[in-house]
């Protein structure tokens, strides 16, 4: 082939590539530096736009509910993660056995996936209703708790009814991803295993954990990146209340744009940026993704 | 022995955990959505089976709950389209053309595609107004495209690393251009995964619930999870009964895609498309 056909197919490449790069360019890329550049800016509807510098980043950092909202993301990541985890794993060791009717269960666990986030915020919200849930009867019934929780009423019972919420609705892609490492491994390994005499315990920390462990990173820090921008189950379930005990990052800058705060806003949104990207350069790196096409 | 008998007790309490806890709320919903009183569980009412909960959803005008329907599946239909055939045409490009910078273009996608909503939410919707686009099909459209589009290309782009080089390579020697191998040969070899792609992207535009609050405003372009967000009784109450009847009816044909969906891709992303 001619150096004249090898540049034309080049060319051409970029030619088959070019919608993709345009669409992300004008609609993620270009955004995501007009946040930026907004966060530099005093950009409130009815005043005049003024240059500000870090003046919104100096009121981040004196305004207790930005340090709130962060605090409870923080939290909020640090309950649900290691929940998700676990009970992804649970599952996915269940799904791996050689179960009749496992098509079915696992069909049963993907629900929750399926079901669209704000679907599932409402049925949750009242789940959690004080006089006619299906929680505080499920309580009443089985006479755990001395009477009926007001579950949306005071910031720590919003925690929890949040975390079981987003636990609920997550586990099923841990468990999809876990039960996919899980079916790499070879049988014959847990035969020998069997044959030298350990038990289950040993077996699965001595072979299923340590060979899971790049898998269970990749779901980890995925989740991660997904939870530390959360904001349609809280806006739906408890609003960001009671007080803003449970307002997200996200959730607190989306209300300073719905405000018309669009610089306070934006240098909230560049805080949660930050904190996704760096986690993202991780996954990346973890994920060994370059040898994908090499 | 007695090791095995405490694993299938574990593996029953196990497996009867689960279904208990991923099932609940989704059956909760539908009992709700087919009782006249959806406050019966405090007792001081009657369940009172009835479907006029969905029947008043599709024919009460005033409650826009069929247009935030047609909204949702008109945007998520063109996109789901726009973006199975970008896609297809970048992963094409990635997988069989050598040029600079190709390691580089997955790697840069995939960053993109986990940038935050709220770190694009805010100066888009300047863009959109700027263009006097607000409360319009393409405000949604557009960024939808751009926000789903890494996720069909990475799925195409392993399915089409694993249709082999030489199936095509021969046409390319006898002379066929890049887009009529692409046409005529990688797409229909392909379509399985372009297929579901499309329908991942189309699930993925019609759920999506930040931009779609932020850049709508009323019915002409609202889609289904802000219309269900922000459902309101005609006076002001939280009409449990309609909400939940509109939730059944928007997540029957996602829970049922997303099931049949999840095993096309298990077994045909996996194989590849040329089997022996």
């Amino acid at each position: 082939m001619g150096l004249g056909s090898r540049l034309s197919d080049r060319r051409t490449a970029y030619l088959f590539l070019l919608p993709l790069l345009v669409f992300i360019s004008l609609f993620i890329v270009i955004p995501v530096l007009g946040t930026i550049w907004t966060s530099l800016f005093r950009d409130v509807t009815y005043l005049e736009t003024a240059f500000a510098l870090f003046g919104n980043y100096r009121r981040l950092l004196a305004d207790a509910s930005f340090w709130q909202s962060m605090k409870f993301t923080l939290l909020f990541v640090a309950v649900c993660i290691p929940l998700e985890l676990f009970l992804g794993m649970v599952f996915a060791l269940i799904l791996n056995e050689k179960l009749p009717g496992r098509g079915v269960l696992r069909a049963a666990v993907l629900v929750p996936w399926a079901i669209p986030t704000i679907v599932a915020a409402r049925t949750w919200e009242l789940i959690y209703n004080y006089s006619y849930g299906l929680a505080n009867w499920a309580l009443a019934l089985f006479h755990v708790a001395s009477g009926p929780v007001n579950w949306l009423g005071t910031p720590l019972s919003s925690f929890g009814a949040l975390v079981i919420a987003d636990v609920w609705k997550t586990t099923p892609f841990v468990t999809i991803i876990l039960l996919a490492g899980l079916q790499t491994i070879p049988e014959q390994i847990y035969e020998q295993a069997r044959v030298d005499g350990t038990t289950f315990h040993q077996r699965f920390f001595r072979i299923t954990l340590p060979i899971l462990r790049p898998v269970i990173a990749v779901a980890l820090i995925f989740r991660t990146i997904d939870t530390i921008r959360i904001l349609d189950l809280i806006y739906v379930i408890t609003g960001g209340g009671p007080g803003g005990s449970t307002t997200s990052l996200s959730l607190y800058g989306y209300k300073f744009f719905n405000e018309g705060d669009f610089g306070y806003g934006s240098a909230i949104a560049v805080v949660v940026f930050l904190m996704a990207f760096v986690l993202s350069i991780t996954y990346l790196r973890v994920g060994g993704f370059r040898g994908a096409v090499e | 022995m007695s090791e095995k008998l405490i694993k299938r007790v574990l593996l029953a309490a196990g497996i009867v955990f689960m279904l208990i806890f991923c099932l609940t709320p989704f059956i909760y919903m539908i009992v709700v959505s087919v009782s006249g009183n959806p406050s019966f569980l405090s007792g001081s009412v009657d369940f009172s089976a009835t479907l006029a909960n969905y029947r008043d959803v599709i024919t009460v005008k005033s409650l826009r709950f069929l247009t935030y329907l047609k909204n949702s599946i008109v945007i998520g239909g063109i996109v789901a389209v726009t973006v199975g055939g970008i896609a297809a045409l970048s992963a094409y490009a990635v997988s069989r053309i050598e040029f600079r910078g190709r390691v580089w273009v997955p790697l840069a996608v995939l960053a993109f595609s986990m940038f935050p909503q709220i770190s694009i939410v805010g100066y888009l919707y300047k863009l959109m107004r700027a263009a006097g686009l607000i409360n319009t099909y393409p405000a949604l459209i557009l960024p939808y495209i751009a926000w789903t589009a890494p996720l069909a290309f990475y799925i195409l782009l392993s399915y089409m690393m694993q249709i082999p080089r030489d199936f095509d390579d021969a046409a390319f020697v006898d002379g066929a251009g890049r887009f009529t191998i692409f046409r005529k040969i990688i797409v229909p070899v392909a379509m399985p995964g372009i297929v579901s792609a499309m329908l991942l992207v189309f699930i993925a535009a019609f759920n999506e619930f930040l931009f779609a609050l932020m850049l709508t405003s009323d019915h002409k372009a609202r889609t289904i999870p802000v219309g269900i967000a922000l459902f309101e009784g005609l006076h002001g109450e939280v009409p449990w009964g309609y909400i939940m009847a509109a939730s059944a009816i928007a997540t029957f044909p996602l829970v049922v895609m997303s099931l049949y969906f999840q095993k096309f891709v298990i077994q045909d992303v996996t194989r590849g498309a040329l089997k022996g």
